[in-house]
Formats: structure tokens, C-alpha cells, sequence
């Protein structure tokens, strides 16, 4: 594996592995969907999952938050192994996620939905939140600082009040990623943040994703179809096909892999 | 005394009745709204949470501590509903949770019969039920002390309840896992505490709902129905809106006791019995959704 190429853009440079992904293989019933998958993801590093559709893209973001169980491999977090992770254990090792299919709570204003990204960062118990104890107070208010934060990022000052359902596509695919920056996570997992939208709405979501790597040192994981982008935004790309891995390194070494091409462009038998 | 004043009497009788469909309404929605079961059972609890209070005094425990004791208990007893009912059920369709609660009720209707017995029981709460003096000087009219206090505890009960659960991070948490599973566990919310909380939460619910219903009415089976007209208020007021069912608890409340005394005598009374389902019906044809509930759309 080469080392990644460092732009001159970074406030952080790429460091050691955060994330390691050994020998994964997944089955659902009698369907293989990953199989002996390894690779590494490395501290402030994007990483893009790429591959035709039924790569299993999707599947490999669910093993690393949890989701889905694989039945062999490991997965270790900052070199710790972690077995049998779930959703919130994920959530609380500081891996947040956004979905394919936008998956916002959509009776929720944006500014709830942000609030809510916060959960993990309030320590207050029901009693003390019913009761309106200082503590739950202070928290609050903490909270509420650090999304309207996110909010002024992500420059979606204008729709804070607005409940998400009532939205253009491109608003609320911007709004789920402020809910899981909300949890100032150390990994990003942004499963195709850009599928669906046009030339502009996606030139927008790729500055935003560079400036929360730039800005926040975020390590970012993300699965994307459109090769412009990905090439554009990545540090290194794995390739998957068929759920196995056909191709690891940098855009232009998987740019030259001939098994990647053949994935992409079909070859002759 | 004028035909108004006599309406306006009836009026408020049923609204402060109202508030009390409302308070056991709200027990429903809060259950329903976190995790999508119409928990039949909630009536059974009333009933169980009332005798189980007069089961704690007749033991010898004075009343400030026998209600906390019986608190103590609701907290447990819907705590352990979700454990041992609901969760083992995740996944499983609305309409096989709703059967499940449906036996649930059966059981805890039983099983309060079969530990405290079945004779009907008087609570008193310390509150008259006589008419408040100064407005029967003034006005002449019949408001019974011990319905405006009640309804007063419900309306207490309703807005802390609502505010908690639309203000706080307890309540985003809800709203949250009421609106997407998924989501709400990939930033950490667990489900697991949320949906205890909430059974927790409408046990106790229950409990309130059971003292003030059983001081009113005795303390005895019929209950239960009683607590079954939160049913035509959830239909009215939609199953998963806190200000809905208040506004169609007092609805309910205002609509029977209204047409009882108008309509009633013309054919020979109790109608009250069922002219809130009746409502509900109307509802149901116009608008299934409810006054404030989300609306149905679904594919077919």
C-alpha cells in the first residue's frame, strides 16, 4: 500500500490507522455479501468506498457502525479491537454516520434534528431533565451553542426553524450531515452524500465534506458513484466488486488497476 | 336559574370530565408514539394502579406513603411490560404487539383481582365531592369541588409532560426514535432506555389517572371501560398528538355530557355510554387522521 498523497490544503496530517477492517465476511441466509475484506481507514484521511451497485458499498459502512454483524473478521478501533459492535456503541467510539436514503427525523425542525446529533454529549438523567436541574440546564445551553455552530458551517442559518420533511433533497441530505457532525465524531461514515443531486448541490456537499476534514480533522469513510468526485475529494479509494475487494491505494493507482476497469467497463470473455 | 347558566353548568361538568379522558388518553399516546403499539392494556393499568394504591392503605400504610410505593410499582410494572412483552416482539407486526397487549390486559386485570380481591373500593383523596359554595351563591351553578381539582391535576400532569416532551433532550429523544429507528441509534439514542422510559412514564400515568377516576367513582372493575373511552379521544384527537388528545378529551368530555342532558331524556337516558364513540365514528368517516394527527398516506 503507498502512502497517501498529502495536498498542501491539511491542518492535519494523515496519522496512524483509526480504523482496521481484517478478513471481514458477511452472509445474509445463503447470500455472500462481503467477502475476506481488508483494508484500513487512517486518522484524517477520506477514504471512499467505491464499486458497481451490489459491490456491497453499503453493507461494509453497516459492518463498521454495527449495523450488521459480520460472521468472520475483526474490527479494531484506534488498534482496539472491538467485538460485537452495535449502532451505539459505534456512536459512542466516536463514529457517526449519515444514510443512503436520508433517514432524518422528519416530523423534527432542523434545529431539533442537530440537537438531537448531541445526545451522546449530555450526561443529564431524565429526573434531571424533567426537573430542569442545573445541570441539564447548563447542558442545554452548551448544545444549543455547539449546533448553532454546526448550523453557521453548514450555512443553513434561514431553515434552523424549518422542519426537515418540508425541504429540498439537497437541504436535508446538508442537514444530516450537521446531525452526525453534531456529535463531533472522529470518524465520518457518509454513505453517497451526493446521490440524487445536481452539478451545484454537489459541488456544495464536496467543499463541505473537505472543510469538515480540513476544519475538524474528521477522518471521513465515504461510498460514492460519481468517479469526478471521488477522484476529486479522496485520499485513497478501496474497490469493491461482488463483495470482495478488487483494488486499494490512491485515485490514480485505482484509476490504472486493470481489474477495476474490467469492474467498471465489463471485459470481454 | 337561566337556561345558560344551566348549559354553561352541564358545559363545564363535561370539560372537567374531559380532562380526565385526556389524562388517560395520554398514557396511549405516549406509548404509541415511541414505539408504535396501541397498548390495550393502559386501561387495565388504571384499574390495577388504583386498587393496587387501596390495597397498599388497607395494609396500613398511611397515604403519603402508599403513594409513592404504588408509584414505585407503576414504574416497575411498565418497565417490565416492555421488557418481557414488548421487547421479545420487536420487528413484529402493529397488529401482533396489539394482540399482545391484548392478553397483557387480561393478565394484569387478573392478576390485580386475584392479590387485592374484587369488592369495589371507596379512595379518598382528601377533596370534597360537594359543589364549590361561592359559585353556587353567585351563579347558582352545580360545579363539584372535587372535578375542578382533579382536572386541575390532569392539566398540571398534561403540561409538564408535554413540555418535557417537546423542549427537552428527553423529548427529542423520543420524537426521535418515534420518527426513525435507524437513525436514532446511529447518534447514540438507545432505544432500549427511551422505550423504558416511556412505559416507565405512562404506568405512572396510569396510576394518577386510576386515583382520580377511583376517588370519583369507587374503585372497581368498571374502570376499565371507563378508561376505554381514552379510545374514541384517540381517534378524535389522532394517536400520536399530545395536544390532540387533550383538545378532543375535552371534546369527548363536553359532547356527552351536553348531549346527555339535551338529548338524553328524549330517549330515556345514558346515552353518554356511547354517544362518544358515536363521535368517533363521524371522526373516522371525515377524518381518520384525527384533529391533529399525521396523515395517512399509504401505498396500497
Amino acid at each position: 500500500m503507498t502512502a497517501p498523497v498529502q495536498s498542501p490544503r491539511r491542518a492535519f496530517d494523515i496519522g496512524a490507522p483509526i480504523l482496521e477492517l481484517e478478513s471481514i465476511s458477511l452472509r445474509f441466509g445463503g447470500v455472500q455479501a462481503l467477502t475476506n475484506i481488508s483494508f484500513n481507514v487512517l486518522e484524517h484521511e477520506v477514504r471512499a468506498i467505491i464499486g458497481p451497485n451490489g459491490a456491497g458499498k453499503s453493507s461494509m459502512l453497516n459492518v463498521i457502525n454495527g449495523v450488521y454483524v459480520p460472521q468472520e473478521g475483526t474490527i479494531a478501533f484506534r488498534g482496539e479491537q472491538v467485538k460485537g459492535m452495535k449502532p451505539t456503541r459505534a456512536a459512542r467510539l466516536g463514529i457517526a454516520r449519515t444514510f443512503q436514503n436520508i433517514a432524518l427525523f422528519r416530523g423534527m425542525s432542523v434545529l431539533d434534528n442537530i440537537m438531537a446529533g448531541r445526545t451522546l454529549q449530555s450526561r443529564a438523567g431524565f429526573l434531571e431533565v424533567a426537573l430542569q436541574l442545573p445541570r441539564a440546564r447548563r447542558e442545554e445551553t452548551a448544545n444549543r451553542e455547539a449546533a448553532e455552530e454546526i448550523i453557521e458551517f453548514l450555512a443553513i442559518e434561514h431553515i434552523r426553524r424549518t422542519p426537515v420533511a418540508r425541504l429540498p433533497y439537497g437541504l436535508q441530505k446538508r442537514v444530516e450531515l450537521g446531525r452526525a457532525l453534531a456529535a463531533n465524531p472522529k470518524v465520518l461514515l457518509l454513505d453517497e452524500p451526493m446521490a440524487g443531486m445536481n452539478i451545484e448541490e454537489k459541488q456544495d456537499m464536496c467543499r463541505f465534506i473537505l472543510d469538515v476534514n480540513d476544519h475538524y480533522g474528521t477522518t471521513v469513510v465515504l461510498i460514492e458513484h460519481d468517479m469526478g468526485v471521488v477522484m476529486d475529494l479522496s485520499d485513497r479509494v478501496v474497490v469493491l466488486d461482488y463483495g470482495r475487494k478488487i483494488g486499494d491505494g490512491t485515485p490514480d493507482e485505482v484509476r490504472s488497476n486493470q481489474d477495476v476497469i474490467n469492474a467498471y467497463l465489463g471485459v470481454a470473455h | 336559574m337561566s337556561d345558560f347558566l344551566f348549559f354553561l353548568e352541564v358545559l363545564i361538568g363535561g370539560l372537567l370530565a374531559g380532562s380526565l379522558y385526556a389524562l388517560v388518553a395520554l398514557g396511549f399516546v405516549l406509548i404509541y408514539k415511541a414505539s408504535f403499539v396501541f397498548n390495550f392494556a393502559q386501561s387495565s393499568f388504571v384499574f390495577f394502579a388504583a386498587l393496587s394504591l387501596c390495597g397498599f392503605m388497607e395494609l396500613g400504610l398511611p397515604m403519603w406513603a402508599a403513594v409513592p410505593v404504588a408509584i414505585s410499582l407503576m414504574v416497575v410494572v411498565g418497565m417490565a411490560t416492555e421488557r418481557l412483552v414488548l421487547r421479545p416482539l420487536v420487528g413484529q407486526s402493529e397488529e401482533t404487539l396489539l394482540m399482545a397487549t391484548i392478553g397483557l390486559a387480561f393478565v394484569v386485570e387478573g392478576l390485580a383481582q386475584a392479590v387485592w380481591g374484587v369488592e369495589v373500593r371507596t379512595l379518598d383523596l382528601g377533596v370534597g365531592h360537594h359543589p364549590i359554595e361561592w359559585v353556587m351563591d353567585r351563579w347558582g351553578m352545580l360545579i363539584n369541588k372535587f372535578d375542578l381539582v382533579a382536572a386541575i391535576v390532569a392539566w398540571i400532569l398534561v403540561a409538564v409532560l408535554a413540555l418535557v416532551f417537546s423542549r427537552t433532550k428527553v423529548g427529542r429523544g423520543l420524537r426521535a426514535v418515534a420518527d426513525d429507528n435507524s437513525a436514532a441509534l446511529s447518534i447514540g439514542i438507545p432505544l432500549s432506555h427511551i422505550w423504558m422510559l416511556v412505559w416507565a412514564t405512562a404506568g405512572v400515568v396510569a396510576l394518577v389517572a386510576g386515583m382520580l377516576w377511583g376517588a370519583r367513582n369507587g374503585v372497581q372493575f368498571a374502570l376499565v371501560d371507563l378508561a376505554l373511552k381514552a379510545l374514541p379521544v384517540l381517534i378524535i384527537g389522532g394517536f400520536t398528538s399530545v395536544p390532540g388528545v387533550v383538545v378532543a378529551g375535552l371534546l369527548v368530555g363536553a359532547f356527552e355530557s351536553v348531549t346527555e342532558f339535551y338529548i338524553g331524556p328524549l330517549v330515556g337516558g345514558g346515552i353518554d355510554a356511547w354517544t362518544p364513540y358515536a363521535l368517533a365514528v363521524v371522526f373516522l368517516m371525515f377524518r381518520a387522521e384525527g384533529l391533529f394527527g399525521e396523515k395517512i398516506i399509504r401505498r396500497v
